[in-house]
């Protein structure tokens, strides 16, 4: 664990320096921002078992606040980071109360029919810039606009947002509010029967994810300086929370990190190398890949490891076994 | 919990494998004999018909500018092979599909600029997309040559390195009032029009545009109906049109619902005085045959003209046509214009640096005999926009678009009201 | 008149949205499995119906039958070769396989097909009907009709039949069912077939009146679900009858609100019902 953790952040830690050209830092940050929200989903997705399939709502949300009060009152982007985590609240208050008390399908599918809702209204709404959406400041007035030239600011502002929420995350594992959620995620029945207070933890678990969801959607807003309704609220959104998570391991602390790091390279080099095309070859093997994994490795890619890990155990240890002689 | 076993070399070596197949992308090699310029485009998603056509449409461009076309006449660089002024070299396009998400065409822009060194860009359809992409453009000191993007305010941030060469909203909402204020001085009656726009930022702007400047010519907009275009039933819409009867009513639309506004007009026998449609849906190939025999009269929006047999224009889409079995529409041919005009400026730069280019984009002077579209040039103003775009308007006859108005350039009469389906 | 007017259109829509959510909540209810790749079914079918009439030339009745064939044979595909394997492992493969599967799905068409917008020829299926001021297209009248009647006709299959019970067996209790003799395998692959082939059969009415491209399955999904979860998972009347409603319900808010509304209110009154009727129109509490 501490070594995992240790090489793990290392190597984030090193990435920019490894590859500092401007185009692998921006894949680094789309994979931070990625592994991000991921991870920020799987608190409610993965360790409380509640499929939210409407996750968008919250990170756009969250991309729309900055760039609202920069529009609105000329003020730096950063300060509609709070208030997009206060809307956000609100809302995940607002969905998960009624939708709580029911199990099964109910709670994922409010959750898209309410980010859809949120989608097209702001779509609608003029003050939020309605169908052409919201911009940020073209050139940066101060520091405190946080528009960098180079994306390495971005990138370490990113990481170190991913490693607070990993910590936490950690934290919450280890507490009794974990041992609450894995219960509920093993049957709600059988958990409430022991005194955990079911509904009321999915909600926390639910607004702990919000907040952060809500982070990662204010910073894709200032990083990209941009946010319409498709790109805050839309499905694809959404739907990418679900999929890297369950593909790198709902309901463990590094699966969606797992799942960023095997989803966005090989979205990138396949877009990169067939993208111009035009083919839509990028996509057929994408969903591909997808159904092979569900089909084949249906815990996620954090499984396979327990496949190997045992092999190469012995292998190191028959290894180090002459060292130590 | 199993979860704290995630092992760190599995990590590390998915991280490098990633790594090495990002890197071990070939880049193109930089041979002094060509220009390279990369294209962003929405080549799947939502937009991909148009991403698809807009790409057929460049490589055709390329092929004319490369190649010897004299044929063409005085097409901007048609006529000889590759650009002259920087001995011959060759112009060659790298695409890269940004799917029509506004972060990934920022990341491919970078791409281009920093891994493929690319001379200029050229993009990006939505105008999401364009917003992101030519921010990166700006902040590299790369021209970025946004060929068909619809807001307003793609131009006018204040940067130095993009231009716009085609027409916007406020030259279709002008050209549109004064095809209005003509037909009543020719006795027409239009005592109120109606606009029908699909929600995203294409439709938003442009009817924005216009119902402003309704406004302001005290044209009355009797009813604006906004809808999301990936609807499956317009009838709501059409018998909203039934009740207020406009004199004419003026579509913003993508194909599929341009389509279904025409079949439901039919299907609930509401025939309006006029029907003109913004370009996009009502100029896709697709588009006139679904409809050429109960649309015939409706009006649309080109800048674009086939021509008679043997004119420059006919030519193009007839080699346009060879490629891809379709047609040229009007967007990507504007799409080309913007093209054309950027190969005239790296010609004329006479060198690949980017300030140079830069500078003879902004001393830009097409003349409409070495266009293609329909514009009375291209000349762009400070914020990058060609002020000389302009528009025409089309009529359906048969199965065929005319040019009728405005009466300069018209080959055909107008025929007010339309005939629909009633022969 | 108008507002007559207006609640036929919605009607006539509304029996589509019935068909094809209607297999969507078969295997909902049975296997309380959701498909995200219904919308590409529909797609499927729309297309299927359109190389019909191209190549053979086929008039209605044989490319909506065709369709449903294919579509039918490919739900039985998807099951063996992918459903049956998730069934009952963690809802979340479930989930990501059917995503998986319906990009598969859009983007194999897509590269077929590319995305370009196309519309079936005219077939004799065309004209309006006027009853008494009221328009009614033939092929939204045919399409309408079709689906009601088969969507019923679906009701009939699951409830009155001999097959129809043992697909209810298995989806009540699978062992018990396999003590009984009957094969969970067979049954749950039939019902798969038949919520490809329904949804395939409801691409093709589509077809007769709407242009489409590749992309088109999305729209669809999204609705299916409403009504799906309106209707009470697993009941076909059920789904009959939101299908219906919810039709109504967007031809009179496009038409009083305004278009752009119509979603927000079917979206808004879904989730006020969660609140207020979680167990849907026609399930039990």
């Amino acid at each position: 664990m501490k070594w995992a953790s240790l090489v793990l952040s290392a190597a984030l830690l090193a990435y920019p320096l490894l590859l500092p050209d401007p185009f692998y830092l921006d894949v680094g940050l789309s994979f931070l921002l990625v592994a991000l929200s991921a991870s920020a989903w799987n608190i409610v997705g993965g360790y409380a078992g509640q499929v939210s399939v409407g996750h968008g709502m919250f990170f756009g949300v969250g991309a729309y606040a900055p760039l609202l009060v920069f529009n609105l009152w000329g003020a730096p982007p950063v300060a509609g980071v709070p208030l997009g985590i206060i809307i956000s609240l609100i809302l995940a208050v607002g969905v998960g109360t009624p939708t709580f008390r029911l199990q099964g399908h109910y709670f994922s599918m409010a959750t898209i029919a309410v980010a859809e809702l949120i989608r097209i209204l702001v779509g609608t709404w003029p003050l939020v810039g309605a169908a052409i959406g919201l911009q940020g400041p073209a050139v940066g007035r101060a520091w405190w606009d946080l528009t960098f030239r180079s994306e390495l600011p971005y990138y370490y502002l990113f990481l170190a947002v991913l490693a607070l929420l990993l910590l936490i995350t950690q934290q919450v594992e280890r507490s009794r509010f974990g041992y609450y959620l894995r219960a509920i995620k093993s049957g709600e029945r059988a958990a409430r029967s022991l005194g955990v207070p079911v509904q009321r933890t999915k909600l926390y678990a639910l607004m702990l994810s919000a907040v952060f969801t809500s982070l990662a959607g204010s910073l894709y807003a200032i990083k990209t300086g941009f946010v319409d309704p498709e790109s805050g609220f839309g499905l694809l959104i959404s739907v990418q929370m679900v999929i890297i998570a369950a593909l790198g391991g709902a309901g463990t602390l590094y699966g969606p990190l797992v799942g960023a790091l095997v989803l966005i390279p090989l979205q990138t080099a396949t877009n990169d190398w067939l993208g111009g095309g035009g083919t839509g070859l990028t996509y057929i093997l994408y969903g591909g890949i997808i159904v092979l994994l569900a089909r084949f490795e249906p815990g996620g890619l954090h499984e396979l490891w327990y496949a190997v890990a045992p092999k190469l155990k012995r292998r190191l240890q028959r290894k180090e076994r002459p060292h130590a002689a | 919990m199993t979860n704290h076993r995630v092992n760190r070399r599995s990590l590390l070596l998915t991280g490098a494998a990633a790594a090495a197949s990002l890197a071990t992308r070939v880049s193109p090699s930089l041979a002094a004999d060509t220009v390279t310029v990369g294209v962003v485009e929405p080549l799947t998603g939502n937009a991909a018909a148009a991403g698809q056509a807009a790409k057929a449409a460049l490589e055709l461009a390329v092929d004319i500018i490369n190649n010897p076309h004299p044929e063409l006449g005085n097409l901007t660089l048609a006529a000889m092979a590759g650009l002259p002024n920087l001995g011959g070299a060759k112009l060659k396009l790298i695409f890269a599909d940004h799917q029509g998400n506004p972060s990934l065409a920022q990341q491919l822009a970078l791409r281009l600029i920093t891994q493929d060194h690319v001379n200029a860009l050229f993009g990006a359809y939505q105008s999401s997309c364009s917003f992101t992409a030519t921010a990166v453009a700006e902040r590299h000191g790369i021209p970025f040559m946004v060929g068909e993007s619809a807001a307003a305010n793609i131009t006018g941030r204040g940067f130095k390195w993009v231009f716009r060469g085609t027409p916007i909203a406020s030259d279709y909402a002008r050209t549109y009032m004064r095809f209005v204020a003509d037909m009543k001085k020719r006795g027409v009656k239009i005592d109120s029009i109606a606009l029908v726009n699909e929600n995203t930022d294409y439709g938003t702007s442009v009817a924005d545009t216009v119902q402003e400047a309704a406004k302001k010519e005290n044209v009355p907009v009797a009813l604006r109906i906004p809808y999301s275009a990936s609807t499956t039933d317009v009838s709501a819409q059409v018998l909203q049109l039934k009740e207020k009867n406009p004199d004419l009513v003026i579509f913003i639309s993508y194909t599929a619902d341009s389509i279904l506004y025409i079949k439901t007009l039919r299907n609930l026998n509401y025939l309006p005085p006029m029907v003109l449609g913004d370009d996009s849906g009502f100029s896709d190939p697709s588009f006139i045959p679904a409809i050429a025999d109960i649309g015939q009269g409706l009006m649309n929006r080109s800048a674009w003209a086939i021509g008679k047999p043997g004119s420059t224009t006919y030519k193009i889409n007839e080699m346009y046509k060879a490629k891809t079995g379709r047609d040229l529409d009007d967007t990507s041919g504007r799409d080309m214009q913007s093209f054309f005009a950027l190969a005239d400026a790296l010609n004329r730069a006479g060198s690949t640096d980017p300030e140079k280019i830069r500078v003879a984009l902004t001393k830009t002077d097409l003349k409409p005999d070495q266009l293609m579209m329909g514009y009375e040039g291209v000349r762009f103003d400070q914020t990058g926009q060609n002020v000389l775009a302009s528009t025409y308007l089309i009529q359906l006859k048969g199965k065929t678009y005319e040019l009728v108005w405005p009466d300069n350039a018209a080959t055909a009469k107008l025929d007010w009201p339309m005939k629909g389906w009633k022969q | 008149m108008l507002l007559a007017q207006v609640i036929v259109g919605g009607l006539l829509l509304g029996a589509i949205y019935a068909l094809f959510s209607a297999g969507l909540t078969l295997i909902w209810g049975m296997m309380n499995f959701i498909n995200f790749a219904h919308g590409e079914f529909v797609m499927l079918g729309m297309y299927f119906a359109l190389l019909t009439v191209l190549w053979v030339h086929g008039g209605p009745a044989v490319f909506t039958l065709a369709a449903a064939l294919l579509l039918f044979l490919a739900g039985v595909v998807v099951y063996f070769a992918l459903v049956r394997h998730v069934l009952r492992g963690p809802m979340l493969a479930q989930i990501l396989s059917t995503f998986g599967l319906a990009l598969l799905l859009r983007y194999t068409a897509f590269w077929i097909f590319s995305a370009n917008v196309v519309s079936l020829p005219q077939t004799s299926l065309s004209g309006v009907v006027n009853l008494g001021g009221i328009f009614m297209p033939l092929p939204h009248l045919v399409a309408g009709l079709a689906a009601a009647a088969l969507t019923l006709a679906l009701h009939v299959l699951l409830t009155r039949t001999s097959i129809g019970s043992r697909l209810l067996a298995v989806a009540e209790d699978r062992r018990a069912a396999m003590l009984m003799g009957i094969r969970p395998d067979r049954m749950q692959a039939i019902a798969w077939g038949l919520a490809a082939g329904s949804a395939g059969l409801a691409g093709a009415l589509m077809a007769t009146a709407y242009p489409w491209s590749p992309s088109v399955g999305e729209t669809f999904v999204l609705t299916a679900f409403v009504v799906v979860t309106l209707g009470g998972f697993g009941s076909v009347l059920g789904a009959m009858l939101a299908g219906l409603i919810i039709g109504i319900i967007q031809a009179l808010s496009a038409f009083y609100l305004g278009a752009i509304y119509k979603d927000v209110v079917v979206y808004a009154l879904f989730v006020a019902l969660l609140w207020f009727r979680p167990q849907g129109l026609m399930g039990k509490a």
